[in-house]
């Protein structure tokens, strides 16, 4: 689902979504580009976004808070804090210290892999995985797996950004877990 | 102890689509440089030891301590009582590891995700600086990627000033400004957006960690480059023998721990 349909906050999504800023033609041509950094340059709209997480989240006992590498980190932080919970970090390959466990995943060409550290999340626990946008979903399921293999229970995953056209959300109700976000962003070809 | 099964994707290729449209944009520029050394070797002796139990606790297979000194040196006044701020530092100290060998023989790695799993003394970690700078007429935190980006954000947010991420080339869309500055093999560059920080901004500069000062001094480059007044410097841990401290600019420098 997504926010603005029941909790009233339909001001403070309206205000989010004044400041993000697309940017076309990158990082390929014919690429629009959703630039959140405009958005963490508007305390107002910036405190507005963790707060509508927050709200979610604060009652569902959740333990601990999964980040993606970078903007993940823009978010989850201020979230984990404000309800409690662990942060955790997802990064590419060989930036955490000591060890890890990985997953790979693919990509329009390649793969790519995400990492965590070994012992940081503990069976049982409930986590969160927030992103600043979700496209194809593929870095949110590799996420989910290793937090999966850890023996976490996802609860659910947490986007600033929607891509609907890109099937995310779908991807990741084929892993059996519900998706949240606050903005979808739908193109249209027309020229402006 | 945990076993990790083995795990096969079933993953679903999916071409994006591509969109022919216009969109904002902002605007030029320009470059110096600046060049330090970076370095860091050091070899301690290591006895594995197990961090203190945090919520829900934590098990390593390495968890080395080396000496971590807690500190909060700077020029400016401590806001807080020292017997509340000591129990505080006490424990981000604590919640800190240390990794051998990373990301090469004979350096002592300063890993601050451990403290990140301690609800308490990551809260403390970021109303440490909040109380600091909470008055201070703050309008910008530059957090400089990646750890910078987990500290940075929660400051800004209490404090009420915009946040800047200063990244690495080619993360940032649209126009940036570039600093380059010197490793000791080669040099790197860190970016910021065109715009984002306007003149008389008044910014705060957050890393996790400060070693030899290169990659602060060269965020400082960029926003006084734009007419920002960097007030200070701000990072959880200090390596002093690397002297970080004296290549600021003069610019001030907050740290919690020392090591």
């Amino acid at each position: 689902m997504s926010a603005g349909e029941k909790d009233g906050s339909v001001d403070r999504i309206n205000g989010i979504k004044s400041t993000l800023r697309v940017v076309p033609d990158f990082p390929k041509p014919g690429i629009l580009f959703l630039d959140i950094t405009t958005l963490l340059l508007d305390p107002k709209a910036f405190k507005d976004t963790i707060d509508l997480f927050v709200e979610r989240y604060k009652q569902r006992d959740i333990s601990v808070v999964a980040g993606i590498e970078a903007r993940g980190f823009m978010f989850g932080p201020a979230i984990a804090l404000a309800i409690g919970a662990k942060f955790v970090p997802l990064r590419k390959p060989k930036k955490l210290p000591g060890e890890v466990i990985s997953e790979k995943y693919v990509l329009e060409y390649g793969t790519d892999c995400l990492e965590m550290h070994l012992g940081a999340v503990e069976p049982g626990e409930r986590a969160l995985v927030v992103d600043d946008l979700v496209a194809t979903g593929g870095t949110l399921c590799a996420a989910m797996n290793l937090l999966e293999r850890a023996g976490a229970v996802v609860v659910e995953c947490a986007c600033v950004i929607e891509v609907p056209e890109l099937k995310g959300r779908e991807r990741l109700r084929l892993h059996g877990k519900p998706l949240y976000v606050l903005i979808e962003s739908r193109f249209e070809p027309t020229s402006c | 102890m945990m076993t990790l099964k083995t795990f096969n994707s079933d993953v679903v290729i999916l071409k994006p689509q591509r969109f022919l449209h216009s969109g904002n944009f902002v605007n030029p520029l320009k470059s110096p440089a600046h060049s330090f050394p970076s370095t860091c070797k050091k070899k301690q002796s290591i006895s594995a030891s197990t961090a203190p139990g945090a919520t829900g606790g934590r098990r390593y297979h390495t968890a080395a301590r080396t000496d971590l000194r807690p500190c909060c040196s700077s020029h400016m006044d401590a806001p807080v009582s020292d017997g509340i701020k000591d129990d505080r530092i006490h424990r981000i100290t604590s919640a800190i590891r240390v990794i051998p060998d990373f990301p090469k023989p004979g350096i002592l790695f300063q890993d601050i995700t451990t403290l990140l799993l301690d609800p308490v003394a990551f809260k403390d970690t970021i109303d440490l600086f909040v109380e600091r700078y909470k008055d201070k007429g703050i309008t910008v935190v530059a957090g400089v990627e990646a750890r910078g980006f987990i500290f940075g954000p929660p400051i800004a947010l209490a404090i009420g000033a915009k946040f800047v991420p200063m990244r690495k080339p080619n993360k940032l869309p649209g126009a940036v400004i570039s600093e380059e500055y010197s490793l000791e093999y080669g040099t790197d560059k860190i970016e910021m957006h065109v715009g984002a920080v306007e003149p008389g901004d008044r910014a705060l500069v957050i890393d996790d960690l400060i070693a030899t000062g290169g990659t602060l001094c060269a965020a400082i480059s960029l926003l006084e480059r734009v007419g920002a007044h960097v007030v200070e410097c701000a990072c959880v841990i200090e390596l002093p023998e690397l002297k970080g401290r004296d290549r600021l600019g003069g610019k001030p420098l907050f740290v919690l721990v020392s090591s």
